[in-house]
């Protein structure tokens, strides 16, 4: 197709009409083309063909997820369509070889072996968190369960005070589910860029005092023999709890929800292992928490048809792309053992979530926990509350429901924190390459 | 003789093929990549490894007969 044959839509994925018709809107857009043209945000393509997002998404010949709003390269706008921020995001809006580099290093945290090391943790919070509700036959899903475990065990793995993650909570959802037109816009960009500064102090600090976890082993590596740049470690360590906060937390939001109306699916994922592993897969391709991801196109180029030019701007659209028929067969439908489900909610090619192997072990023990020790809860619509854009995370502000009471387990939340404080703490410190640094 | 191969190139880690078949993928520790265990497959595992194919959101398997 040459490009002024292009098919011009108004698509924003950050819109009312999104947010209320998901997924609705993925079809009418494919079958307009599975490659159009929304004029919104200065312009962009929007993917919503999964065959489509399987070619073009492993070009990275073609596709930048550069982000330098300083203009020192190329003035590329990053993953955010409109961009966001005057910082880099970390190695997300990096390529490769650079981006390779920071998973090297962290990869060794987030594998599907390493990830068992923080069973302990999760279960212990998870059961905290029901413990502290499960007496009074009330809780917000998202307030009280989904936002706590996920964002405790971040900042277990990087290597912060456990506490500390309350201070990130509202900044780390503000910035994901504001929308641009939002009258709370310019506030969410001054929380961001406080919760950016205290990070940063963070990383200064672990130059002092290192610690176990992604943050030191971030400032202990060298790349052709070089430490990496305070800025690429700062914009990775908030890209980090960006991805450890809302993801998760979406998708079990999402999944209680949907379980709210479907209670005869609830005994089976508590007692089948197996169900519960594809029913995880499901409900991320249903929810794809990570709506997806913007690219800019670095050199004009035809890919599968279609013609690109050098600049433009393009939304790999994860979500629209898992609800296409010709790969999942009757896709607005959760069919919890659906298979095969190759679906695309960790994305494609190399920007694969790196966080996927600990979201699904969190997800799956969460919610498991959840339907086992609230087995009849309801949830109570009126209190409930979606992200207003859903457009870079599906999520939800608030998910209160009712159930029966039960029984406590065992300890509070806040005692479960000050033990596992100290049990991180009594972790011997590991070798400090940056000494010298830290000092001054 | 049936075998799977992995396309190193093109596997990101997703460990799908893992789930749908451990006794053919294996996940490398330090970063969950796939590799195949199995010179052959059997007659049994043929299935598994074609459900392995179907299941991966890269493409990166392909099962030969």
């Amino acid at each position: 197709m040459a490009s002024d044959d292009r098919v011009i839509v108004e698509f924003d994925q950050h819109s009312k009409e999104y947010r209320e018709t998901y997924p609705a809107q993925a079809h009418e857009l494919r079958e307009q083309c599975p490659v159009a043209w929304s004029s919104k945000h200065d312009g962009f393509w929007v993917v919503t063909g999964h065959d489509v997002l399987s070619a073009i998404s492993k070009r990275t010949d073609l596709l930048s997820n550069d982000h330098d709003p300083a203009g020192e390269r190329n003035g590329y706008q990053g993953i955010s369509i409109p961009e966001r921020g005057t910082t880099r995001g970390g190695f997300i809006e990096m390529d490769p070889p650079e981006q390779s580099e920071y998973r090297r290093i962290l990869n060794p945290f987030l594998s599907p072996a390493a990830v068992q090391v923080w069973n302990p943790l999760i279960a212990d919070f998870t059961r905290a968190c029901i413990d502290d509700v499960i007496e009074t036959g009330r809780l917000d899903f998202v307030d009280d369960f989904a936002n706590v475990v996920p964002a405790v065990l971040t900042m277990a793995m990087l290597g912060l005070p456990l506490a500390d993650w309350e201070i990130y909570c509202e900044p780390a959802h503000m910035q994901v589910y504001t929308a641009p037109d939002s009258p709370h816009w310019d506030r969410m960009i001054e929380s961001t860029m406080r919760m950016h500064a205290r990070l940063a102090d963070s990383v200064q600090l672990r130059k002092r005092e290192p610690r176990p976890g992604m943050i030191t082993a971030l400032l202990n590596a060298k790349v052709m023999d070089e430490f990496l740049p305070d800025e690429g470690i700062i914009g990775t360590v908030t890209l980090l709890i960006g991805g450890g906060f809302d993801t998760t937390t979406s998708l079990l939001a999402g999944a209680l929800d949907w379980l709210d109306a479907h209670p005869d699916e609830r005994p089976r994922l508590v007692d089948d292992s197996r169900y519960l592993d594809l029913a995880t897969e499901e409900f991320l391709r249903h929810f794809t928490p990570a709506q997806g991801g913007g690219r800019t196109i670095t050199q004009d180029c035809d890919v599968a048809g279609f013609e690109f030019s050098a600049g433009d701007r393009m939304f790999l659209s994860y979500a629209m792309c898992n609800h296409d028929p010709a790969s999942f067969p009757n896709p607005d439908e959760i069919v919890l053992d659906r298979f095969p489900n190759p679906h695309a909610a960790f994305g494609l090619g190399v920007h694969r979530c790196i966080g996927s192997n600990l979201a699904r072990l969190d997800f799956k023990y969460m919610l498991r926990e959840a339907l086992r020790r609230m087995p009849d809860y309801r949830i109570e619509h009126a209190g409930k509350e979606k992200y207003e854009s859903i457009g870079t995370i599906n999520g939800y502000k608030h998910l209160p429901a009712t159930f029966t009471p039960g029984r406590r387990e065992g300890p509070t939340l806040a005692e479960v924190m000050v033990d596992w404080q100290a049990r991180l703490d009594a972790e011997p410190a590991p070798e400090n390459l940056r000494a010298e640094e830290g000092a001054r | 003789m049936a075998r799977a191969v992995v396309n190193s190139e093109l596997c990101q880690g997703h460990t799908l093929c893992n789930f749908a078949a451990p006794d053919i993928f294996h996940l490398r520790d330090e970063d969950g990549h796939a590799y195949v265990v199995v010179d052959e497959l059997t007659a049994d595992q043929l299935p598994l490894a074609r459900q392995a194919e179907l299941g991966c959101p890269e493409r990166a398997i392909t099962v030969e007969e």
